[in-house]
């Protein structure tokens, strides 16, 4: 059995004017229903170009996948015409976006985009849909919905709209749901809400879950497999426990400590990354983290580090994660953690 | 946007969730079954602007006479065309009477029932020349707006040189060629004004092509064609309403003047524009050959843009009230 979802040294690059952005720069995963992968990373990490690759909506020019391959059960993705992709768009693969207060259309009713996907994949006749539509509205909580599906977006809360956004998403039953930043628009106590309800629904759908984020605990709960992405190339992958209590590469050790713990006794404070993300036209030769690393040597500056099993399954692509007493240095991270 | 203050105090007083869906116990299955469309809460906020209100019935007021003309206006005030020799020393130049409201003209026709027929004239063309620029503006709109590239380079450029002749210049060189009469004063209005709908459809169109709810819309399969039209198109066009509404007016005003310099409407076809023309040299003697045709237009054009303001304001889907 070929995995659910596969992808496989992915490289999706923009030819701009300014010279080529190298977005994604070979990244790989696969995914197996019923499993939850988190994608983290700054800003401009190729994180969300990721997860567009995926869905096929890259628009191309000035995108373009150089290499590598996305499988879904098997068939590549890539190789498909644009019509047999629209058929697992919204149908197998669905995605969540970040904004719930712009990703619903102003001038239909929330029970009419919910019905959306069914009228185009499974020729649902407008009142099956509907009622579907309701139906869904209901297993996302929320309250009298067979009135509420008569309203318009501008009409309910961000949270409420998010909620709208995932029974849209799950109107066909997905294979693979995507979420890019499904929470970062959200209240803290509605973002715990939103997550919640993700897990609940994978938990009787088997739907695999791709959650992109910026913020590490928002994935501590829920992910299964971490993958760490800097400037467009994964720096960590691993089992959520590995990377959250054993991280190995410097840059997963800086978002660590810009996350505040709540579970952690003493108040250390936070410490951010120093510096800002670099340009993807014009990356740093050798380690692209290297100006911003504090551990960083002559090798780093010089080499680009490949992305080494270093244990079980445990990757990650800085020179030093195989040496104990580099690893060291993580420890005061969790300074009375763990 | 209420303006009421007791719905306000009631809105803050029950907070969060939208005052106006917490249904009261004593108009419970009113509030419930009331359904709320997006063109019923576009006239609820159009109906709340009195000016656009006072607009729009001023212009259903000139239509319902404008159409029922031919059944009343000739018995009651005189045909609006016809000359009668035998009359045209005693009737000409009347001032308004019990008789002739509006007074007569140079050729004893009673002016009255010629602003009414002249109200005809200016609202047919009105419409159909816009009706002329919306089509072509929006093709051209929309053509330079998906395609882009090329499309938008040809189309757009083309729309700036028509921006750069003068408007009226360029009408009186089309009908020159077009030649004069009803037909083509339209035609020259609406082949010159796609420009302005063009331009507005197609910003449109590119502003509402970055909303998330696009990318949302594809990533649920929808197609190209479903995306354009279902989820693009219906965002883009209230602005092509509220432009369109204005252009009625400027139509209107773009007949007067054509017909005032003698290259509209060929007499004795009544016309707003061609009665001020003939009015000129009355200014002083006989005023109300000049104000009634004047008042005419003043008021309709005006109606017309207090409409399409309102209008601007109602459509606005984000505006809640």
């Amino acid at each position: 059995m070929p995995p659910l979802l596969e992808v496989a040294d992915l490289h999706m690059h923009f030819f701009t004017p300014d010279g080529v952005v190298k977005a994604v720069d070979g990244v790989s995963f696969s995914l197996e229903p019923g499993m939850t992968l988190a994608i983290v990373g700054e800003s401009g990490s190729g994180k969300s170009v990721t997860a567009l690759s995926i869905m096929r909506l890259v628009p191309e020019p000035p995108g373009k996948v150089v290499s590598g391959d996305i499988r879904f059960k098997g068939q590549s993705i890539l190789a498909l015409s644009a019509k047999e992709q629209r058929k697992l768009r919204g149908n197998r693969i669905a995605m969540i976006f970040q904004d719930p207060m712009t990703s619903l259309n102003p001038v239909y009713r929330v029970g009419k985009q919910i019905a959306e996907p069914l009228r185009i994949h499974k020729g649902a006749s407008r009142k099956e849909a509907w009622d579907a539509a309701v139906e869904l509205l209901t297993r996302v909580g929320i309250p009298r919905a067979a009135e509420r599906a008569r309203d318009y977006p501008h009409e309910f809360s961000g949270g409420m709209r998010q909620r709208v956004m995932i029974a849209m998403s799950l109107a066909c039953g997905p294979d693979v749901l995507i979420a890019d930043e499904p929470t970062t628009a959200l209240d803290v106590t509605i973002q715990a809400q939103i997550l919640e309800l993700m897990q609940e629904i994978q938990a009787r759908t088997e739907s695999a879950i791709i959650m992109i984020t910026h913020d590490l605990g928002v994935v501590a709960d829920m992910a299964d497999n971490v993958l760490v992405m800097y400037a467009g190339k994964p720096a960590e992958f691993g089992k959520a426990s590995d990377v959250f209590y054993n991280p190995l590469h410097p840059y997963t050790w800086g978002l660590l400590h810009s996350n505040p713990r709540h579970d952690v006794e003493e108040k250390g404070k936070l410490v951010p990354i120093k510096g800002a993300p670099p340009s993807l036209i014009h990356l740093p030769e050798g380690c692209s983290f290297h100006p911003r690393c504090a551990y960083a040597r002559e090798i780093c500056r010089v080499v680009p580090p490949p992305l080494v099993d270093i244990a079980d399954g445990h990757l990650s692509a800085c020179h030093f994660s195989h040496e104990p007493e580099f690893l060291a240095n993580a420890e005061y991270c969790f300074a009375g953690g763990r | 946007m209420s303006t009421d203050p007791g719905k306000l105090a009631e809105s803050a007083a029950l907070g969060l969730e939208g005052a106006a869906k917490l249904p009261t116990p004593a108009h419970h299955d009113e509030v419930v079954d009331k359904s709320r469309t997006l063109r019923g809460d576009a006239w609820r906020r159009l109906r709340k602007n009195k000016l656009a209100v006072a607009g729009l019935v001023w212009i259903v007021i000139i239509i319902l006479i404008a159409v029922t003309a031919g059944l009343w206006v000739p018995r009651v005030l005189g045909d609006p065309t016809f000359i009668d020799t035998a009359k045209v020393a005693t009737q000409s130049l009347n001032p308004p009477s019990h008789a002739h409201p509006f007074g007569t003209d140079t050729l004893g026709r009673d002016i009255a029932s010629r602003v009414i027929y002249g109200a005809r004239i200016s609202l047919l063309v009105g419409v159909l020349a816009v009706a002329i620029m919306v089509v072509i503006g929006l093709i051209a709109g929309a053509l330079a707006a998906y395609y882009g590239g090329w499309w938008d380079a040809v189309i757009m450029r083309t729309a700036d040189i028509f921006f750069a002749f003068p408007w009226v210049l360029f009408a009186i060189i089309l009908i020159a060629v077009l030649g004069k009469g009803f037909q083509n004063v339209f035609i020259a209005i609406g082949v010159l004004g796609w420009p302005s709908i063009a331009r507005v459809f197609r910003s449109s169109i590119l502003s509402v092509k970055q909303n998330e709810y696009v990318d949302a819309a594809r990533s649920m399969g929808a197609s190209t064609r479903r995306i354009l039209f279902r989820h693009i198109t219906p965002n883009s066009v209230s602005p092509i309403i509220v432009v369109a509404t204005m252009s009625v007016g400027g139509a209107i005003l773009t007949e007067a003047a054509l017909s005032f310099l003698g290259m509209g409407v060929v007499p004795p076809t009544p016309s707003w524009g061609g009665m001020l023309s003939e009015a000129r040299s009355y200014l002083f003697s006989a005023p109300w050959l000049m104000l009634y045709p004047g008042i005419a237009i003043l008021t309709t054009v005006l109606a017309f843009v207090l409409l399409g303001d309102g209008l601007r304001d109602a459509l606005d889907v984000k505006m809640k009230d």
